[in-house]
């Protein structure tokens, strides 16, 4: 075996593995028998059961004002927060977050996630694909995916299961889609706030005017019509395609459990009240719902984070109230319910914003250096990966790149991202593009 | 093996000469059954080997001898595995396999033999003392595109890679030989030396290397990469010999399953020397499952019958060989009697089939073809009306009258100007409302007169003027700057995809950077004037030189392989531009408007994707696909001449139901191939058999989604079924993927079942005739999927209306069959 071999990292294998043809003759089946098994040790640590929460704040998150506070910056980058104590000694937040204080010790604060790009649109698209796009502005173009997202492609590398795999809620996410793993990859949408009196799933049960007997005879009656001979009559690709998801959409709807799930009246009112009656609140437990039956990726969006104007004002009034009710109530109840080993919580946004406060009282678009947030699946909360210099401006310790973001996403979830998908073109493109799990989280 | 399966073997050995013959000159190597292989011993009369005579010298130093045993029937056999090869003087040369080595000057010969037959190859090695001229730029760096040292992923991303950066897939020759030869204080090179060259020992794996061993010593490259070392590590004269195209032998070969072939590549350089570069040139097969080929050139098939074409890449030069493996037992297919009708398609298509040994389906019946022209051509089902009528019609030329009607039917114009708005992305959210709809309506004036298809994508190209008024100027109001009309105008008319050139030149592929800008400059200096909020005016004040960012180099304005542009900075340069790219002389042009229409009505392109025209991607029937630009060019560009000419040949009208030949076969056309109804399509196709209209808003009750030119209207539908983004060229915007989505909406969704129960309804008028369970149940199946109903439907049907009221029964019949897959799809 030459040294190469032996010194080899596990990634350095797996480059090697995924190499077209002919250049590396000179490994022997031994040399590979060893890289499967040292892939195969590093994916044992991570596990198929686990599930993954999803929630993009949209609009940019502001690091400093939330969870990277610099008390002892100048006035106009310190900003009107101040830090409190949580329930884990040393780790301070914002006091506009004293509910997410208190679950600290569930949660692990990444303070060091960098990537450069300052538009929305760009930074999207990032942040829930860990690749950056192609050429263009597409600001508010839905589907803008240059590269699939990171719940597709749990969609395309993941199990089946009853639920669809990827969900997304209260609305499609505009860089939340497939690209050219295509639409079957797709979330399915959930188009509706479940936080709306009158919320429901649409076409997952029978319309109201079909009484189930009904809708039995129905059903039974295509059945014979769709019947096997006819199938291989049809002999083709799509046929196939539809037919399983015909068989898939039947299932979902003769499994009370599964259909259940989708229902968010069926919570007590104190478990809604206790995530909020707001649109994150309700998302949230809509969420906890699913991947508690089996969804394996839910993608909430809460938009309006953009705060170039009244700052303070609107996290303080505004939007960190939800927040900071729905967060609390989401990580609490999953561990009640001995689900938060097997849900991974990430809160995750664009990029940050500005340190200096503008002369709208607001903060501007800031991507080289900001925090999101991980809990569960495994990880060890009250924990702080990375640091960032005195204004919350640039890293200083340990950085975290989306790719890495993404890697240790689909490694919680027992995903193997070190592989290669294909475009349409043939252009073969990573999983996670040379990402690397961020190992600490585990530790 | 035992004699008797030998005895097997012959005897249809014999049964195959006959086809074969008839087939090509080319060859066939046989194994009698799956996982038997390279144990039969032909009855060889005849032993050629290539080349016949061997020289060594130069930078051609190893070559590959290919044998190829000829059996009394001619057929072709490769030996290439099992011969024995013998070399006179053991000192000049070294044997691996059939593979050849030059060690020193001199002269011998190389016996090969095969049971009693032998045949001698002179064998000469040359010039081996001083090695040619090494270049950077034409011999080495091409080596780094070729191991990917220089990809996306490793050296080549922005970031570069353990800090040694290179330009991805080697855009920037002149930094990249200097991130080599000066970068890390020199220690990457050492002239002379190649172990202490870290450029050399971490490629073949001497020194510890993240990407790992990328090439082994004994290799060309490696042996290319020393020689440049050693001669000092030289940049290399601009007017170094330079690699001209690369062959390989055989191109075409008839094999069995679970066979082998062995290839060999030659390079041919610009001084008329050559190279065998067999073990160095990249193989990559386009049917896995087919036939696959190993990183020495020895192809080996699969089990399955069918066509594969391995393209061969080699320092940026491609070469296909193409195999056929036609499925064994069988016997030729029956000539079918329609054949005789001497339609050019069928004749085509036929010439397929027989070298595949595939028999085709049989025609259609009425019904289908009925409902399958209307849908394809018109984008609407056809009344139970028009299929009573059409069933009863007993004239012999009544298919063609169908295709004629529909071709001249108003719904042929809606229809095609929506897919056409799709492909040139009419997207009210980029160009606005008022540009929308102007673009649309000038798209369909072009459709509804039929105007020929080169003269209109002229003038779209040339568009001047107030975006309000002149349609097409449009256009450029989505391609806003001159990189993205390059990749926009090649994609959209030519098939040519040219994303990846726009950064780089791919390794595999024809076009690089210098075309990509070439082709930009006829849209540099483009000047938009905004007139309102809603319109722009767009026009070419004069050409303007264009340079390659980053590098910064100037590049002169030119069609693909063309000439430079004769414009002045007084002078648009696009009618130049459209004068070479409608003309019927550009090889892509009118193929990718054929292969479009093929597409679209049989089901798949004969280049797939559609618009993705390359050497790497080769036709699946390229005769066909020429006949076809042809007859487009003959009749000016007739679009719907050409649809009539698809869909007047027999080979548009066979079943959708497979023979025992035919069933794996997706690439023939030798069954029809079953589609997803197209999302207007169906949602048309639902309020057509409910007989409840969709209320679209801001349009009248009653108009049709087929008619929309606005892709933005909300429709959860449309959207869930996959309607055109229309932002891309690529047709595969609108997807035509099955979805968990759109099962659970047929299924469930409630403005369905609306329509079904709507007193207004289908289900009401009819429970308020007066015909019976039998006669409702063939209406409505008549009118959903367009034939009386089927025995299974009719037993179905009357099981519901035995169980439920008249109405209700009605109700959940009209359910059933609007979720039937002979609803939902096209066969």
């Amino acid at each position: 075996m030459s040294s190469s071999i032996r010194n080899a990292t596990r990634r350095d294998l797996l480059r090697v593995g995924s190499l077209a043809g002919g250049a590396i003759a000179g490994l022997g089946l031994a040399d590979v028998l060893r890289m499967q098994q040292l892939c195969a040790s590093d994916q044992a640590a991570s596990r198929s059961d686990v599930n993954c929460i999803f929630i993009f704040i949209l609009g940019g998150m502001p690091q400093q004002d939330m969870w990277d506070l610099k008390p002892k910056a100048p006035a106009e980058i310190r900003g009107d927060f101040q830090n409190i104590n949580t329930n884990v000694p040393g780790i301070q937040i914002s006091d506009v977050l004293p509910g997410c204080a208190n679950v600290m010790d569930k949660m692990a604060i990444l303070r060091s996630m960098t990537h450069g790009d300052s538009d929305h649109g760009r930074g999207y698209h990032i942040m829930m694909s860990g690749k950056k796009p192609g050429v263009g502005d597409f600001n508010g173009n839905q589907n803008n995916n240059h590269h699939p997202s990171i719940g597709s492609m749990v969609s395309y590398l993941g199990a089946p299961g009853v639920l669809p795999p990827y969900i997304s809620v209260p609305n499609f996410l505009n860089s939340g889609g497939p690209a050219f793993l295509g639409p079957s990859h797709g979330p399915f949408v959930i188009d509706a706030d479940p936080a709306a009196p009158d919320f429901s799933v649409r076409d997952i049960t029978l319309p109201t005017d079909v009484v189930a007997q009904r809708g039995d005879l129905r059903q039974r009656a295509l059945r014979q019509i769709n019947a096997m001979e006819d199938r291989a009559q049809l002999a083709g690709k799509q046929v196939r395609s539809l037919d399983n998801f015909y068989e898939k959409a039947f299932n979902l709807m003769s499994s009370p459990a599964a259909k259940k799930a989708f229902d968010i009246h069926r919570e007590p009112a104190e478990v809604r009240e206790a995530y909020g009656m707001t649109s994150l609140g309700q998302c949230s437990l809509l969420a906890r719902r699913l991947v508690e039956a089996g969804c394996r990726f839910v993608a909430i969006e809460n938009g309006h984070w953009d705060t170039h104007r009244k700052n303070t004002y609107s996290l303080r009034e505004l939007l960190c109230p939800s927040f900071d009710k729905a967060i609390p109530a989401l990580l609490n109840d999953l561990a009640s319910r001995g689900l938060l080993d097997k849900t991974l919580v990430v809160i995750c946004t664009e990029f940050g914003r500005t340190p200096k406060i503008n002369q709208l009282a607001g903060r501007d678009h800031w991507p080289n250096a900001f925090s999101i947030v991980m809990a569960g699946g495994g990880i060890r909360g009250g924990q702080v990966v990375g640091a960032t210099d005195n204004q919350a401006a640039e890293v200083t310790d340990r950085p975290v790149t989306p790719e890495d973001m993404v890697a240790t996403i689909l490694y919680t979830l027992g995903i193997d991202y070190s592989k290669v998908m294909h475009t349409p073109l043939g252009r073969p493109v990573a999983v996670a593009d040379g990402g690397t799990v961020v190992r600490e989280l585990f530790s | 093996m035992p004699v008797s399966a030998l005895d097997a073997y012959r005897a249809s050995s014999c049964r195959g000469v006959a086809w074969l013959v008839s087939l090509l000159a080319g060859a066939a190597s046989y194994a009698t059954e799956p996982g038997d292989r390279g144990s039969i011993v032909p009855d060889v009369r005849q032993l050629v080997v290539t080349p016949d005579r061997l020289e060594l010298a130069g930078k051609n130093r190893q070559s590959q001898l290919v044998i190829t045993g000829v059996d009394g029937a001619g057929l072709n056999h490769d030996l290439t595995r099992q011969a024995k090869i013998v070399l006179g003087d053991q000192s000049l040369a070294t044997l691996d396999g059939a593979f050849v080595r030059g060690v020193a000057e001199g002269q011998s010969e190389i016996r090969v033999s095969f049971g009693a037959i032998e045949k001698v190859v002179p064998l000469v090695v040359r010039d081996f003392a001083r090695y040619p001229d090494v270049s950077f730029h034409s011999d080495i760096l091409p080596i780094f595109s070729k191991l990917g040292c220089n990809s996306g992923g490793c050296h080549g991303k922005q970031a570069g890679q353990n800090g040694f950066k290179l330009s991805v897939f080697g855009f920037d020759p002149r930094a990249d030989y200097d991130a080599i030869v000066n970068g890390s204080r020199g220690r990457r090179v050492f002239p002379g030396s190649t172990t202490h060259s870290l450029i050399y020992s971490k490629a073949v794996g001497a020194s510890t290397h993240g990407g790992g061993q990328r090439m082994s010593e004994d290799s060309h490259d490696a042996e290319l990469l020393r020689e440049w070392l050693e001669q000092g590590t030289p940049w290399g004269r601009d007017d170094h010999v330079k690699l001209a195209k690369i062959e390989v032998w055989p191109n075409l070969r008839v094999m069995t399953p679970r066979s082998q072939q062995q290839l060999r590549v030659v390079a041919t350089y610009s001084d008329g020397s050559f190279r065998d570069v067999t073990r160095s040139a990249v193989y990559t097969t386009n049917q896995e499952m087919i036939a696959d080929c190993d990183p020495t050139g020895a192809i080996e098939t699969g089990r399955v019958a069918g066509e594969a074409a391995i393209t061969i890449n080699y320092m940026g030069c491609v070469d296909v060989a193409r195999v056929v493996i036609p499925l064994p037992n069988t016997q030729l297919p029956q000539r079918p009697e329609w054949l005789s009708d001497g339609h050019p398609i069928d004749q085509l298509a036929w010439a397929k089939w027989q070298q595949l040994r595939i028999a085709p389906s049989e025609l259609c019946d009425d019904a289908t073809f009925q409902r399958r022209v209307a849908v394809k051509t018109t984008g609407t089902l056809p009344t139970s009306e028009e299929t009573r009528a059409f069933l009863r019609d007993d004239s012999p030329q009544k298919r063609i009258h169908a295709i004629d009607a529909a071709l001249s039917s108003e719904d042929y114009v809606n229809y095609w100007s929506q897919r056409w708005s799709d492909i040139l992305m009419v997207n009210s959210k980029t160009i606005g409302g008022q540009g929308a709809n102007a673009f649309y309506g000038w798209i369909r004036e072009q459709i509804e007169t039929n105007r020929p298809y080169d003269q209109w994508v002229r003038e779209i190209i040339v568009a001047s003027g107030n975006s309000g008024r002149v349609g097409p100027v449009n256009f450029y109001r989505s391609q806003r700057t001159a990189e993205d009309a390059v990749k926009t105008i090649s994609q959209a008319f030519l098939g040519i995809r040219m994303d990846c050139a726009q950064c780089h030149h791919h390794p595999f592929e024809k076009w690089g950077q210098d075309d990509f800008y070439g082709l930009a400059g006829y849209f540099n200096g483009m000047t938009r004037q905004a007139l309102d909020e809603n319109r722009e005016l767009i026009y070419h004040p004069g050409h303007k030189s264009t340079a390659i960012p980053v590098i910064n180099r100037p590049v002169a304005t030119r069609t693909l392989g063309g000439q430079s542009t004769a414009a002045d900075d007084q002078t648009d340069p696009r009618r130049e531009l459209a004068d070479w790219l409608a003309s019927s002389k550009n090889p892509f042009f009118a193929k990718l408007v054929a292969n479009r229409l093929w597409k679209h009505l049989m089901g798949r392109g004969l280049v797939e994707p559609e618009d993705d025209f390359r050497d790497t991607n080769p036709p699946t029937n390229p005769e066909l696909l020429e006949h076809l630009a042809k007859t487009l060019v003959a009749n000016n560009f007739d679009l719907r001449a050409l649809m009539r000419h698809i869909m007047t040949s027999k080979t548009f009208q066979l079943s959708n139901a497979p023979n025992e030949t035919n069933l794996d076969d997706e690439q023939t056309y030798s069954h029809y191939l079953v589609r997803r109804v197209p999302a207007e399509v169906m949602l048309d196709a639902i309020c057509q058999v409910t007989e409840v209209p969709e209320a679209f808003p801001g349009h009248p009750i009653g108009a049709r989604a087929i008619e929309l030119w606005d892709n933005q209207l909300p429709s959860y539908f449309l959207d869930a079924f996959g309607r055109s983004l229309r932002e891309s060229p690529c047709e595969c915007g609108s997807s035509g993927e099955p979805t968990m989505a759109q099962a659970l909406h047929l299924l469930n969704a409630p403005e369905i079942e609306a329509k079904i129960q709507s007193p207004q309804g289908r289900a009401t008028r009819l429970a308020n005739t007066g015909l019976d369970a039998d006669a409702l149940i063939n209406e409505i199946a008549l009118s959903t999927v367009n034939r009386p109903a089927n025995p299974r439907e009719l037993a179905t049907g009357r099981a519901i209306f035995q169980e439920s009221g008249r109405l209700q029964a009605i109700q959940d019949f009209l359910w059933v069959m609007m979720n039937s897959y002979d609803f939902l799809f096209v066969k």
